[in-house]
């Protein structure tokens, strides 16, 4: 493909040099006598000079043929599919479409390579999200997926924490049916935002009372940012794709313990503040109060 | 808003206003504070005219951190009435002139930097009354949480780091019936008012 590029790029490049001088050729002639050609012999002088021109042109047609030689010619037609009627389009207003079609493919491109390149990377990480088994020497029984749930198993799944805890209020809201956002008080101390992914927490944003529930604008407020980050790495700790609501029990237990948030110190330094801040992190398995620096 | 305590800081007897702001704001900026702006909380104390029967006391208070908002105090015999109105309430008062006037000798305020360091808001605030030189009030905001009875002691471990041993060791009277209640602006307000009644009483400096 590069290569062929290549030999387009020369044999156009040929084309180019062949009509310059060709250009040349038509201004020669067209100028005639001209006054540097002198007294003497000024026919003489022209006609070498038309030749020399007319040889350029010679040598730049020969350079453009073996070029056109070299490319390989394209094995059918272009198919342009639909985007073939672009160009019948006759409003003003759509004739841009094409150029931004043809930016987009190219972004698409882009994204493909890229995401080959991190696909690769991620591989040789032990992070999966998905649970998947290279054993060739048994067909094991299709997984049962995490992703594609009915949307009673999710809703059971948040009536029951809703149910677990009583000062954890839950509300949720569906802008994708299977998959529910929800908003979890945790007493007047915090509230968090939960994307799942069916059964999956897809991403978590811890915010104040205060502040607004969309899932994407992080809290004003250095200490809940620095919860944020934390239920990020508890909710990748907690994961398993065999037992989803597990997961999400569990999750929610260690989510619990942050209703001492701001009541209590650190286990190991026993203050309530270390740079300003309360202790953040909690333990995943005894859900114990350790600042960042402390843990 | 979160929760708030102001605390009068004292002043020893080698030092001045000034040089005590300056102390504090050392200490503050040693900490990693950043100053943002200044501060203003003033406070003018209106009085019922005979004429209108048992004495009533209003208090109009504005908050720098509430620009728009009046909040205004009424303390009759047996109760105490909040308000938190819009600008307009001041114009109120000046129609109101001849039933409650102001004592002009006892207008109060309390200003000066404002510093932010983490999610706590430091105020060091310079207290005149009447444009007389009063004493040091440091406000302390913990904005992430509303609920004093859960960050108190926190609060607490942070006024001991930036004040010593100044730093109060119980909550403000005004707060101590209210811990388990979402912190509110007027709750601040009512703070400073207390600070100021015991300002205005002093006869000189508040040590
Ligand atoms: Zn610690």
């Amino acid at each position: 493909m590069e290569r062929d590029l290549d030999q387009l790029y020369t044999a156009l490049n040929a084309i180019k040099v062949l009509r310059s001088n060709v250009g040349s050729v038509f201004e020669t002639v067209s100028n005639g006598l001209r006054a540097d050609h002198g007294e003497e012999g000024k026919e003489n002088k022209f006609m070498l000079e038309l030749q020399d021109v007319l040889t350029t042109v010679n040598n730049n047609l020969r350079d453009v043929e073996t070029a056109a030689a070299n490319l390989t010619p394209p094995p059918g037609p272009f198919n342009l599919g639909n985007t073939a009627y672009l160009s019948q389009e006759t409003t003003q207003e759509r004739q841009a479409l094409y150029g931004q079609l043809v930016n987009s493919y190219k972004w698409t491109d882009k994204i493909r390579e890229y995401s080959t390149l991190a696909g690769n990377i991620l591989a040789t990480n032990s992070f999966n999200k998905t649970y998947k088994t290279f054993s060739t020497t048994k067909r094991r029984k299709t997984q049962t997926s995490n992703h594609n749930v009915p949307p009673e198993v999710i809703e059971n799944l948040i009536t029951g924490i809703d149910r677990l805890f009583p000062d954890v209020t839950i509300n949720a809201t569906r802008p994708f049916v299977p998959n529910p956002v929800i908003q979890a008080s945790l007493g007047r101390v915090l509230k968090a935002i939960i994307a799942f992914k069916g059964l999956m927490i897809e991403w978590v944003i811890v915010k104040a009372h205060s502040e607004s529930s969309d899932l994407w604008t992080e809290s004003r407020y250095k200490v809940f940012r620095k919860v944020t980050e934390n239920c990020h790495a508890a909710m990748c700790h907690f994961y398993s794709p065999t037992m989803p609501d597990l997961a999400v029990r569990s999750f929610m237990h260690w989510f619990h313990s942050y209703n001492t948030l701001f009541s209590c110190s650190c286990k190991r330094c026993g203050n309530h503040l270390h740079s300003n801040l309360p202790p953040t992190w909690r333990d995943l398995r005894t859900l114990e109060p350790y600042h960042e620096e402390c843990k | 808003m979160g929760v708030t305590v102001v605390q009068n800081f004292p002043i020893t007897e080698n030092r001045t206003g000034p040089s005590t702001i300056e102390l504090l704001t050392k200490r503050i900026s040693a900490l990693g504070a950043i100053q943002q702006g200044h501060f203003l909380v003033d406070c003018e104390t209106y009085t019922s005219v005979p004429q209108l029967g048992n004495p009533r006391t209003v208090h109009i208070l504005h908050n720098s951190e509430q620009p728009a908002t009046v909040f205004s105090i009424l303390e009759t015999e047996n109760k105490t009435i909040p308000l938190a109105t819009d600008g307009l309430f001041d114009l109120l008062m000046i129609k109101m002139a001849n039933f409650y006037t102001s004592k002009k000798q006892t207008k109060a305020e309390s200003k000066g930097p404002r510093y932010e360091i983490g999610d706590f808001l430091v105020k060091l605030g310079t207290v005149t009354v009447s444009q007389n030189f009063k004493g040091v009030l440091v406000e302390v905001e913990y904005r992430p949480c509303v609920v004093p009875a859960m960050c108190w002691e926190l609060m607490r471990e942070f006024l001991q780091g930036f004040l010593g041993s100044t730093a109060q060791s119980a909550p403000p009277l005004y707060l101590q019936n209210r811990m388990q209640d979402i912190y509110s602006p007027i709750d601040t307000i009512h703070q400073y008012l207390e600070q100021f009644t015991i300002y205005r009483k002093a006869p000189g400096l508040r040590t």
